[in-house]
C-alpha cells in the first residue's frame, strides 16, 4: 500500500526551447494593465512585483524597455518617515518591500534617491533581543525577515550596523533535524525558508555552520520524476521552488546533486507559448513571479542566452560586481 | 498565483468575465479608497472595521489592513469595558475563521490570530488548540497552522506528552506525514532525563546548540527504542515513504565533534606556523593565542583558502629570526582561549620542522554520520533493514540506510558491501547519482585515512578509488606526497590549499578542468596532471602562486596541443623548468 508520488506528467507537445522574446513582451506589457482587477488585488506586493519584472528583464538583456524614471520616482515616493519602504502608496512599510526597493534601485544604480541612513535605522529598529527580525512594527518574526534585513544592508554596504552575532545565532536556532530551516525555532523545513537562511549565512559569512551533506541530500530529494522540484516532501513540483532549491544547492556547493537536464526540461515546459511568461506548473496561469524564477533557474543551470544570476540575491552578477558585493559560496 | 489552471474560453465568455471583473474592480477600489481615507483622517471606529473586513475577506494578504484593524482594536481597548473588548476580539476571531476557511495559508491571517489571542482579556486556548486540531486533520501539512499550534502550546503550557500523542494519532492515520515526524524531532529532545525544564514545552530554543539537528543524542534510550519501533512500522508499511526514512536517519544520530586544535605544525623554512582546528573557525574573530618560548607573539593569521571567512586551517609567519637558527630549540603553544584548549609543539635543534597532532580522533571523526552509543542497537537495526531489503531489493531508502548503519558499526569491515550497495543506488536512483558518488567518495577517503599508518601521514595515496570529490583535506595538513590518480575528479577545490606541506602531487587520469586549490602551496615542486581536461592557459594561473614549482606534466590535456603553449607557459611559470607537454 504505497503512497503514490505527487508529481505532474509533461505533455509531449510542451515547449522545449526558451521563448525569450515572448517573455520580454509579457513582462513589458504587464505593467500597462493597471485597470485590471487582479493587478489591483496585488497592490499589496507591488514593490516586489516591480523587482521581479525588472530583474527578469535585466537577466534577458531587456531592462531598457522598462520605464526607469517612473519606477525610480515610485520607489522614492514609497519611503516613509521611519525609513522603511512600502509596497505601494498608502500601504505600510515592511522589510519585504524595503529589500525589493533597494534591489530595484541597485539595478538602476540609484540607491541615493533614498534616505539611506533612515533605511538603515529602520532595519536596525526591527532587530529583537534574540537576534531575530520582525517584518514591521507589528511583531511577526520569521527567518525570511532576517534574510531581508542582511540583504538590504549588504546592498547598501552597511552590514555591520546590526548585531550580526545575535542575528546568526537566531537563524541557527531554526535549523532542523533534516539540516533545513523553518520560519522560527521549531518550524518545519521548507525550501523557501532554506533559501533565506542559507542566503543569510552566505551574506554574513557563516556557511560553515550548515551541514551541507545532510541539507544537500534533503534538497536533491526534492527532485521528482518529472524533473521539477518541490518545496517539501510529498508536495507537487513548482517553478519557484525549483529556484529556491536550486539556489540553495548552489550556495552550499551541491548543485550537481540534481539532474540538471531534467530540471531544465521541466522549467521550459512551464512556459506559456501564447502569452509568454512562466507558470508554477505546466498548463497553469503565468505570472511575473514565476517568470523571474523560471528564467533565473535556467541561468543557474548555465543557459548562455541569459545573464548569470547570483544565487543569494537573485540579481544579475554584473550588478553585484559593480557594487563589489560577493556573498560566500561554499565549494 | 499557485495552482490556477489556465482554461480555454469563448469570446463571449471572455467578454462576460471582463464585465464582471470591471464591476468587481470598481467596488474594490471604492472600498479601498474609503478605508485609506478614513485611516488618513485618523478615524478608528467600527465602520472602518467593517470596510476593511470586506476587503480582507477576499484578499487576506493585504497586510496594511490588518495593521489598521490592530490600530482600531488597540484604541477601542482604551474606551470600552472589558466585556465589550472581549466581545470585540471574539468577533475578530470569528472573522478570522472565515478568512482561514477561504485561505488557510495566509501569513497575515495566522499572525493576526496570534496577535488577537494574546490581546484577549480572557483567552480561550483550548478553543485555539481545537481549531489547530481541525485544520491539521484537514491538511496535516499546513505549516502555518503547525506554527500557530506551537504558539498555542507554548502560551498555554500543553504537556509535551500530549503533543507527542497528537502526532501519534496523525501518524497512525497516515504514515506519510513529514510535518508530524518533524514535530516529534523537536519534542523528543525535550523529554530527555535530567533536564529540569523538560516537562514543559515553554523552554525556548534560544541558542544554536539547542536545535534538534545537533542534539540527537539527548533522546533517552528507552524512548529511542520505542521510536525505532514506530518508525520501522512506518517503513515496513510503506517502504517508499521518504518521511519515515528522513526521520530514521536523524534518530540514528550523528556525533558532534569535540572542538579542539587538531594539529600544530611549525617549519623553520619561512618561519611558518600552521594550525588546524576540528571545525572551521574565523581566526580573526575568535580568541587564539600563539606563545613561542614563553613569549606571546603578535602575528597575522590568514586562512589557507582565502575565499571564506571560516576555515579549519590557519597560517602565520613568525617575526623574522624567531626560529631561524637551527641550533636552537623552541617550544610553541597555541591556545584557543574561547574553548579553553591548547596544543604544544616542540621544535628540536637541528630539525627543520615539527608537528603535534591529535591521533585519537580519527575513529570518532569518521563514524560521525551515525553514532548511537550502543552498537547492539545498531546491529539489530541493521538486521531489520536487511530483512526489508530482501523484500524490496531496489528500495533506495533502505539501501542508503544500510550503508549508514554499516559505517557506524564498522566502516572497514563492511567496505565491500558498502561499495556494492552504492552501485545499486546509482542505478535505481540515477537522478541523484552524483550525490551517491560524492557520499561514496567521502566514505572511501575516510576509510583510507582510518587505515593510514604512521608513515603515511606524509605520503598518502587515494588513487583508483572512483572519487568524484575531495573532502577531509584538513586532515592531510602534513602530507608531502599525494597520489590522486585514476579517479573522476573534476577539480582541485579551494580547500586543497590546506595541504600546506605538499611537495609532490600526482593527479593523472582524472577529468580535472579547474586547479583553484593549487594556490599558495609554499613547498609544491612537482605536479603531474597527465590525461585531464585542462584546456586554457588561465586554468593554470593558480600555479603562479606556488614559488617552488619546477616540474609540471600536462601530457594528454587539450592545452598541451595549443600552439606556442611552451613559450607561454615559460613566461607564466618561469620556475617550472621541467615542462612535459
Ligand atoms: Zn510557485
Amino acid at each position: 500500500m504505497g503512497t503514490p508520488i505527487k508529481d505532474v506528467v509533461l505533455r509531449p507537445d510542451a515547449p522545449k526551447t526558451l521563448l525569450l522574446d515572448k517573455h520580454a513582451d509579457y513582462i513589458a506589457a504587464y505593467g500597462s494593465k493597471k485597470d485590471d482587477y487582479e493587478y489591483a488585488l496585488s497592490e499589496y506586493l507591488r514593490m516586489s512585483g516591480i523587482y521581479w519584472g525588472l530583474t527578469v528583464m535585466d537577466l534577458m538583456g531587456q531592462l531598457h524597455r522598462m520605464n526607469k524614471d517612473e519606477i525610480i520616482e515610485f520607489v522614492r515616493s514609497c519611503q516613509h518617515e521611519c525609513g522603511g519602504i512600502s509596497a505601494s502608496l498608502g500601504h505600510d512599510p515592511h522589510l519585504l518591500y524595503t529589500l525589493s526597493a533597494v534591489q530595484i534601485l541597485t539595478l538602476y544604480d540609484s540607491v541615493s534617491v533614498l534616505d539611506i541612513d533612515r533605511v538603515v535605522e529602520y532595519v536596525k529598529s526591527l532587530q529583537q533581543d534574540d537576534g531575530s527580525f520582525t517584518g514591521d512594527k507589528w511583531g511577526e518574526i520569521d527567518t525570511r525577515f532576517s534574510f531581508c534585513a542582511v540583504a538590504t544592508l549588504a546592498l547598501l554596504g552597511k552590514l555591520e550596523e546590526i548585531n550580526l552575532n545575535k542575528a546568526v545565532e537566531f537563524v541557527l536556532s531554526c535549523m532542523n533535524f533534516d539540516g533545513g530551516f523553518g520560519c522560527r525555532p521549531g518550524s518545519e523545513s521548507h525550501a523557501g525558508q532554506i533559501y533565506c537562511c542559507t542566503g543569510f549565512l552566505s551574506i554574513t559569512g557563516n556557511l560553515h555552520q550548515v551541514n551541507a551533506d545532510l541539507l544537500g541530500w534533503w534538497l536533491c530529494e526534492r527532485q521528482l520524476p518529472s524533473g521539477g522540484l518541490n518545496g517539501r516532501p510529498e508536495k507537487l513540483p513548482d517553478v519557484c521552488y525549483s529556484w529556491w532549491v536550486l539556489a540553495s544547492l548552489k550556495i552550499i556547493g551541491r548543485i550537481h546533486w540534481i539532474d540538471k537536464s531534467k530540471l531544465r526540461t521541466f522549467i521550459l515546459a512551464c512556459q506559456d507559448e501564447e502569452t509568454g511568461g512562466f507558470a508554477d506548473r505546466p498548463g497553469d496561469m503565468v505570472d511575473p513571479f514565476h517568470t523571474l524564477f523560471g528564467v533565473a533557474g535556467l541561468s543557474l543551470l548555465g543557459d548562455e542566452q541569459i545573464k548569470a544570476v547570483n544565487p543569494v540575491l537573485c540579481m544579475p552578477e554584473d550588478v553585484l560586481q559593480r557594487i563589489g558585493l560577493r556573498p560566500e559560496i561554499a565549494s | 498565483m499557485h495552482g490556477r489552471v489556465k482554461l480555454k474560453s469563448t469570446a463571449q465568455q471572455e467578454e462576460e468575465k471582463r464585465k464582471e471583473k470591471e464591476k468587481k474592480l470598481k467596488i474594490y477600489l471604492t472600498t479601498r479608497d474609503a478605508c485609506f481615507n478614513k485611516r488618513k483622517e485618523g478615524v478608528l471606529d467600527e465602520e472602518a472595521l467593517q470596510l476593511s473586513q470586506q476587503l480582507l475577506a477576499s484578499n487576506p494578504d493585504f497586510a496594511t489592513l490588518w495593521n489598521y484593524r490592530r490600530e482600531i482594536l488597540l484604541y477601542l481597548e482604551t474606551v470600552r469595558s472589558e466585556d465589550e473588548v472581549q466581545r470585540l476580539y471574539e468577533e475578530e476571531l470569528n472573522f478570522l475563521e472565515t478568512c482561514l476557511k477561504m485561505n488557510p495559508k495566509s501569513y497575515g491571517s495566522w499572525h493576526h490570530r496570534g496577535w488577537v489571542s494574546s490581546r484577549l482579556p480572557r483567552p480561550d486556548w483550548a478553543r485555539e488548540l481545537g481549531l489547530c486540531d481541525r485544520y491539521l486533520y484537514h491538511d496535516d501539512r499546513n505549516f502555518h497552522c503547525w506554527d500557530y499550534r506551537r504558539l498555542v502550546v507554548k502560551m498555554s503550557g500543553v504537556p509535551i506528552e500530549q503533543e507527542l500523542q497528537f502526532t501519534d494519532r496523525l501518524i497512525g492515520s497516515n504514515f506519510s506525514n513529514y510535518s508530524s515526524w518533524h514535530y516529534r524531532s523537536t519534542l523528543l529532545p525535550l523529554l530527555a532525563p535530567g533536564s529540569a525544564e523538560s516537562s514543559s514545552p515553554q523552554r525556548e530554543c534560544s541558542s544554536p546548540t539547542s536545535s534538534p539537528q545537533m542534539h540527537s543524542h539527548r533522546v533517552c534510550e528507552e524512548r529511542l527504542l520505542k521510536e525505532y519501533e514506530l518508525v520501522q512500522n512506518a517503513f515496513f508499511t510503506d517502504p517508499n515513504d521518504q518521511s519515515a526514512w528522513f526521520y530514521y536517519r536523524w534518530l540514528l544520530g550523528r556525533a558532534e565533534r569535540e572542538e579542539m586544535i587538531s594539529c600544530v605544525y611549525v617549519s623553520r623554512e619561512g618561519e611558518r606556523v600552521v594550525v588546524a582546528f576540528s571545525r572551521p573557525v574565523n581566526a580573526l574573530s575568535v580568541g587564539f593565542l600563539l606563545v613561542v618560548d614563553g613569549q606571546p607573539l603578535q602575528v597575522d593569521w590568514r586562512s589557507a583558502h582565502s575565499c571564506v571567512r571560516h576555515s579549519p586551517v590557519w597560517i602565520c609567519e613568525l617575526p623574522p629570526g624567531t626560529i631561524s637558527d637551527t641550533s636552537n630549540e623552541h617550544n610553541l603553544t597555541v591556545t584557543w582561549t574561547e574553548k579553553r584548549t591548547h596544543r604544544d609543539c616542540a621544535l628540536y635543534s637541528g630539525r627543520a620542522e615539527s608537528w603535534c597532532r591529535d591521533s585519537a580522533t580519527d575513529l570518532e571523526l569518521f563514524r560521525s554520520e551515525l553514532s548511537v552509543e550502543k552498537s547492539s542497537v545498531l546491529q539489530s537495526e541493521l538486521q531489520s533493514c536487511t530483512q526489508l531489503l530482501e523484500l524490496e531489493p531496489q528500495n533506495k531508502w533502505c539501501l542508503l540506510t544500510i550503508i549508514l548503519l554499516m559505517r557506524a558499526l564498522d566502516p572497514l569491515a563492511y567496505e565491500k558491501e558498502t561499495l556494492a550497495h552504492f552501485q545499486i543506488l546509482k542505478e535505481v536512483d540515477s537522478m541523484r547519482s552524483s550525490y551517491y558518488s560524492d557520499l561514496c567518495s567521502k566514505f572511501m577517503i575516510e576509510n583510507t585515512i582510518l587505515k593510514m599508518e604512521y608513515a603515511e601521514v606524509r605520503v598518502f595515496s587515494l588513487c583508483d578509488k572512483s572519487l568524484s570529490t575531495l573532502c577531509h583535506l584538513d586532515q592531510l595538513l602534513l602530507v608531502t606526497h599525494i597520489n590522486l590518480s585514476s579517479n573522476q575528479l573534476l577539480r582541485l577545490p579551494p580547500q586543497f590549499a590546506m595541504l600546506q606541506c605538499l611537495e609532490v602531487l600526482q593527479a593523472d587520469n582524472n577529468i580535472i578542468e579547474d586547479l583553484e586549490g593549487l594556490r599558495h602551496l609554499p613547498r609544491l615542486e612537482e605536479v603531474s596532471l597527465r590525461n585531464n581536461r585542462l584546456s586554457r592557459l588561465s586554468d593554470l594561473r593558480p600555479l603562479t602562486t606556488c614559488p617552488k614549482l619546477t616540474r609540471l606534466d600536462l601530457r594528454g590535456n587539450p592545452i598541451a596541443q595549443a600552439t606556442s603553449i611552451r613559450s607561454e607557459l615559460a613566461d607564466m611559470l618561469p620556475s617550472a623548468t621541467d615542462l612535459l607537454l
